[in-house]
């Protein structure tokens, strides 16, 4: 294979993975919420997209209605599901993504069944080589991260963005303060989703095709160790935990080819990741990168003032 | 025609599936207040051990039961001591002890996968099938029954009349108290995970004796098992009791109503999810009151 476009792949998947990755950063690091159902929404997304560009709908809008109905998904259950505990949260959210893949599995009429259908990419250019087709969703990819991070990282170093932190360290302090908690989780949510919606599109326009196969709840699994690999609350992190965790995934892969191990790579790979979560959650909870400090005016005051104050004394 | 007889026995073998399977989610879940989806491998893991004990070594299916129960509770408090007690005591989150069980999962999954391949395994031994009236019976769905009821007669015995199920059942509820009262909680525990990881193994045996064995058959009745814990009350084992043949009977009468409603009968596990569902969000605490006492 073409090492040029091996290395284009993995920049494409990384891309993808990143917007999921800070997507479930906004909802698990910003929030507090456990979701654990990141696939039942790249699911959404992905077979929106799959569906309406059969019917000839040109691909922006493809992304925007996965993203919309992602969001109303998002939206649906989080209406009830967030009086719950963060447990029940977990699992019933869970339990969600397992049967929004039965229906997609079961009803051969929706979208092929198990087989699966096919998937136009986004950008045809006539007569492209594979090495520009990969430029091309890269680039496509890469300018839906950039708004997806420069929307978030303005969100969560807004005002709006230290309530939704206030609400995750103390629901009641925060509630004193007259922030409606449910009204803020259930936007993290939604706009959580419709992120994770984008990224389902892109996936399947990438891949050319979506599969019940696709989704499993693995993929949920593998976008949390980006996450708690990353650094949770922070935006960089999340990108680098998406980085790190693909790179090891491709590392593994090579490996496959190249080395002759006792046991099987690719479960050797699940075991180290398993692992790596344990380790990291053991000796390092926050994550590689760490939740950096709210910065107001108030705050640095406060610090110049206490500067100021060692000053005098010394 | 619709086989009733058929439906409702096949309920009660579903049920006691379930029933077994969910008796230590729950009291685990209880005691140590997240759920542990590792639970899922323990079942897994089991049905690997009872497969090594009954058809490698040849020793035969009681003694697969026995080995595979004490192994697996080892195993299960392994995990408990050596990662998830000490991320509790270092302050984690229900978070993350939730997504450190998932990673133990795929630790042992695929360390499953990596021993015994991935491809499906079957117990050789043949369950002689006959007929009562209309019924189909076979070995194998008595001595799941029957399994389920010496199961429930002996946990409703060690619960209400040993000390070691009062502790259990006074560290539930308050472990604070629990420990003022001179109870040693952290052995308490220890017990419940035992007790709970080998009956996981128990059901994992009867499930790959009756369907197949790969590394996913834990994962593939998890979200039923949930499902049960949880209609049943979280920690209460008389609840998990009426909600295992609660979703029995769900799962297989759904099953007829696909069926006639002309729908694919993949559904059938969907039909837990949905009463898991519907459960968290009208009624979180289960079937709880019915059985203040337990």
């Amino acid at each position: 294979m073409d090492p040029l476009l091996y290395v284009f792949d993995l920049i494409v998947f990384i891309g993808i993975f990143s917007i999921v990755s800070l997507s479930l950063n906004l909802e698990f690091g910003f929030a507090g919420l456990a979701n654990f159902g990141k696939v039942a929404f790249f699911l959404i997304g992905a077979y929106t997209y799959a569906l309406l560009s059969q019917v000839g709908v040109p691909f922006y809008l493809c992304l925007v209605a996965g993203a919309l109905i992602s969001a109303i998904f998002g939206l649906v259950i989080s209406l009830p599901a967030l009086r719950l505990r963060e447990d029940y949260l977990a699992i019933a959210i869970l339990a969600f993504g397992e049967i929004l893949r039965l229906i997609v599995k079961s009803e051969d009429w929706l979208a092929g069944g198990d087989w699966g259908v096919t998937v136009s990419p986004a950008i045809s250019l006539v007569g492209a080589s594979h090495r520009v087709d990969a430029l091309i969703n890269i680039a496509l990819v890469y300018l839906c991260l950039f708004i997806c991070f420069l929307v978030v990282q303005l969100l969560t170093n807004s005002p709006y963005g230290r309530v939704v932190r206030a609400i995750r360290e103390d629901e009641v302090a925060a509630e004193a303060l007259g922030k409606d908690k449910s009204k803020y989780k259930a936007q993290a949510l939604m706009l959580g989703s419709a992120m994770t919606g984008i990224a389902g599109g892109l996936y399947a326009q990438y891949l050319q095709c979506v599969l019940p196969g696709m989704f499993m709840p693995m993929i949920t699994f593998t976008v949390w160790i980006m996450v708690l690999l990353g650094g949770p609350a922070n935006n960089w992190g999340a990108l680098l935990g998406a980085c790190l965790v693909e790179i090891f995934d491709r590392g593994t892969n090579i490996a496959k080819d190249y080395l002759t191990l006792p046991i099987d790579p690719s479960n050797l790979q699940y075991i180290l990741f398993g692992a790596l979560i344990i380790v990291v959650l053991l000796y390092r909870p926050q994550g590689l990168l760490k939740e950096t400090q709210v910065r107001t005016k108030a705050m640095e005051m406060v610090r110049r003032g206490r500067s100021a104050v060692r000053n005098k004394g010394s | 025609m619709i086989n009733w007889a058929q439906v409702f026995f096949n309920s009660a073998i579903t049920g006691s599936l379930y029933l077994i399977g969910a008796v230590g989610l729950t009291l685990t879940y209880g005691l140590s207040r997240f759920p542990n989806f590792a639970h899922a491998e323990f079942i897994t893991l089991g049905a690997y051990i009872g497969y090594l004990v009954a058809e490698q070594l040849g020793l035969g299916l009681p003694s697969a039961l026995v080995v595979a129960f004490s192994v697996t509770g080892i195993v299960g408090v392994l995990c408990y001591c050596g990662i998830l007690q000490p991320l509790a005591r270092g302050g984690a989150s229900i978070i993350h002890l939730m997504v450190a069980s998932i990673a133990l999962g795929f630790i042992f999954r695929h360390s499953i996968g990596a021993l015994w391949t991935w491809k499906p395994l079957y117990f050789t031994a043949a369950w002689s099938a006959f007929d009562i009236g209309p019924l189909r019976i076979s070995g194998l769905w008595v001595g799941l029954i029957f399994a389920a009821l010496v199961l429930s007669l002996a946990m409703h015995f060690l619960l209400m009349n040993t000390k070691i199920g009062k502790a259990i059942r006074a560290s539930a509820s308050n472990p604070e108290l629990a420990l003022a009262s001179g109870i040693n909680v952290d052995r308490v525990v220890w017990i419940t995970w035992f007790i709970g990881a080998g009956l996981a193994a128990v059901a994992g045996i009867f499930r790959g004796a009756d369907t197949q064995i790969w590394p996913m058959t834990g994962w593939d009745i998890i979200l039923p098992i949930f499902a049960v814990a949880i209609l049943g009350g979280i920690g209460n084992f008389y609840g998990s009791i009426v909600a295992a043949f609660i979703i029995g009977l769900a799962e297989n009468i759904g099953v007829v109503g696909l069926i006639a409603l002309g729908f694919s009968t993949t559904y059938r596990i969907g039909i837990a999810f949905l009463i898991l569902i519907i459960t968290l969000i009208v009624r979180p605490q289960g079937l709880a009151m019915l059985f203040r006492r337990a």
